[in-house]
């Protein structure tokens, strides 16, 4: 059983602000409680596979030129700098 | 102008001289601005797109090289970024966002000389399947408007069976694609995993999720596939298909071909006009020389749930960076502390990314993770496992798309579990990075039903030729509109 508690630290962990809280809370625990069947798929002495890539296999890290100014696309930027909150309260 | 054929029909008649790509895509849009009230397949249509075609056919007349599109007007879903046209992912966070570059699906397009008519609707971010998560409001199915086309990719599937197109490309994470195409009677194609290159795709849930095409018939889709396909150096998960032509011997049939009925895919939740529709499809498949006998796939009791799991996790992850600094709508940032900015500025998610950007960060939780992103990990390893054992016995699967048939707009958009249900069918492909499609098969008190097909990876071209097989024994009623 998920606790509304344990969501609501989630959603604050994920920057998640809602209005009506009580309905996203119930809607996210039956989402969650569906999850449970998952107990009783007997997958527990199942390995996770991983995939190896080679780092040859990837392409080269170098700088690609990009025709715009993809700095004058942010939303706040002022002509010689981005504007953005202050870090602390 | 008769708008009701195919992409190949399209083409050989360009190239032929019988109608001119000008002609062709401004009866198009004419035809879209006259039914978009009713179907709201598109957020945003290209005003150049008439412009476009007319110089498609200045270079044919020039007698310069062509591409194989001759200006086929192609609809996008609005996930897939075109370079300095809007691509909101039908959200409000971004509203105002113009993408930068050209995916790579879309420069292979632009390549081969395609118009785009424009960008097509979706579920916010990818994740539902009506398109009645769009922060633009949803699209009506053309089969009956009261009812949901399917989605995510729903925008894509209106316009081609509407015949606002003659093809588009959706992505599919969990049957995006094959959804809507089996709601709305059209092919929807899901190739095996990195056989497309996701580069200026929107990511939702990389390790899973594919661009496909949707298209009036299973050679209009091989056709697609010629286009789209192949290795990226953009994207590191795509793979080489050594150039296949998956149109060649599309029509070399499927006798002798040995297809396996997934069991736990006809039972308890399938209602009984898909079911006796399958049953149907299985004896075409029959009687064209298939051989069918049922299989089971244990692990697909578990696949939806796994499903969830895996894609809330990897969605919480990509859609961290919607901080609305870097894309975003206008939103001031004076007086904000930067964390109370970002939470204020993700105001603007619609309320099924919100709940899956909290699921995304509790299932792989410090506490949680054991009991629910590392199992969901396990079934799909298990399942993964399930389903290579089968294909060495098999050539084939078979299922309907979709358990039950389209549902009426706000039937089930209050119950999110409800809406999980009418995955059940589709997530298996992407969990296992098959390849599948739906194919049209009939329509139930007016509404389409379609059938899914899966094959093992990298056997697309035989999972076209099936697909194409039972394609011609099929013979639909034309979409009332």
């Amino acid at each position: 059983m998920v606790t509304a508690e344990e969501i609501e630290r989630v959603s604050k962990m994920m920057r998640i602000d809602v209005d009506d809280h009580r309905e996203y809370i119930d809607k996210v625990q039956s989402m969650i409680e569906f999850f449970d069947v998952l107990d009783s798929a007997g997958v527990d002495s199942e390995e996770i596979p991983m995939q190896e890539i080679p780092i040859s296999n990837l392409r080269k890290d170098e700088h690609v030129p990009f025709d715009d100014k993809l700095i004058e696309k942010l939303n706040h930027y002022k002509g010689t700098y981005v504007r953005a909150p202050k870090m602390s309260s | 102008m008769n708008l009701k054929i195919s992409a190949l029909e399209y083409v050989q008649e360009v190239q032929n001289g019988n109608i001119s790509a000008e002609d062709y895509v401004a009866s198009t849009i004419e035809h879209v601005k006259g039914i978009e009230d009713k179907l709201h397949a598109f957020l945003s249509v290209n005003e150049k797109a008439v412009e476009q075609a007319r110089l498609i056919d200045k270079k044919i007349k020039s007698g310069d090289k062509m591409g194989v599109c001759f200006g086929m007007p192609i609809s996008i879903k609005d996930n897939i970024c075109i370079k300095d046209s809007k691509t909101t992912c039908a959200s409000r966070m971004l509203e105002n966002f113009v993408a930068p570059y050209d995916a790579t699906v879309i420069q292979k397009l632009k390549q081969q000389d395609a118009t785009f008519v424009g960008k097509a609707n979706l579920d916010e971010f990818a994740m539902g399947l009506s398109t009645e998560f769009s922060a633009y409001g949803p699209s009506s199915n053309p089969w009956n408007t009261d009812y949901v086309p399917g989605g995510s990719s729903g925008g894509s599937a209106v316009s081609v069976s509407a015949f606002e197109c003659v093809a588009s490309l959706g992505s599919d994470t969990g049957g995006s694609v094959r959804n809507p195409a089996s709601f709305c009677s059209v092919v929807g194609y899901k190739p095996t995993y990195g056989l497309i290159s996701r580069f200026g795709l929107i990511s939702y849930a990389n390790s899973i999720e594919q661009i496909g095409p949707l298209t009036r018939t299973v050679k209009d889709s091989a056709f697609m596939l010629n286009i789209i396909s192949g290795l990226d150096p953009n994207d590191n998960t795509t793979i080489d298909n050594g150039n296949q032509d998956y149109l060649s011997g599309i029509e070399s049939g499927i006798e002798g071909k040995k297809i396996g009925i997934i069991k736990e895919m006809i039972g308890e939740g399938t209602s009984p006009e898909v079911l006796s529709a399958t049953k149907d499809a299985i004896s075409k498949l029959e009687g064209l020389g298939a051989i069918c006998e049922e299989v089971s796939l244990d692990m697909v009791k578990y696949s939806v749930a796994a499903y969830y799991t895996i894609t809330a996790t990897e969605a919480g992850s990509n859609l961290a960076r919607y901080d609305n600094l870097r894309y975003g709508y206008e939103f001031p940032v004076e007086g904000y502390e930067f964390n109370s900015y970002i939470t204020k500025a993700r105001r603007q998610f619609g309320p099924e990314v919100t709940r899956r950007m909290i699921i995304g960060g509790f299932v792989p939780s410090a506490g949680q993770a054991g009991k629910y992103f590392l199992k969901a990990l396990k079934v799909k390893s298990k399942l993964t496992k399930e389903i290579s054992e089968t294909f060495k016995r098999f050539d084939l699967l078979v299922a309907p798309t979709v358990p039950v048939l389209p549902f009426k707009k706000g039937e089930k958009i209050d119950d999110p579990v409800a809406l999980f249900q009418v995955d059940i069918n589709t997530v298996t492909a992407n969990l296992t990075g098959r390849p599948a499609v739906s194919v049209p098969f009939t329509t139930s008190n007016g509404l389409p039903i379609g059938i899914q097909m899966i094959a093992d990876s990298n056997q697309d071209k035989l999972l076209l030729q099936a697909a194409y097989a039972l394609e011609q024994t099929v013979n639909l009623p034309e979409v009332p509109i």
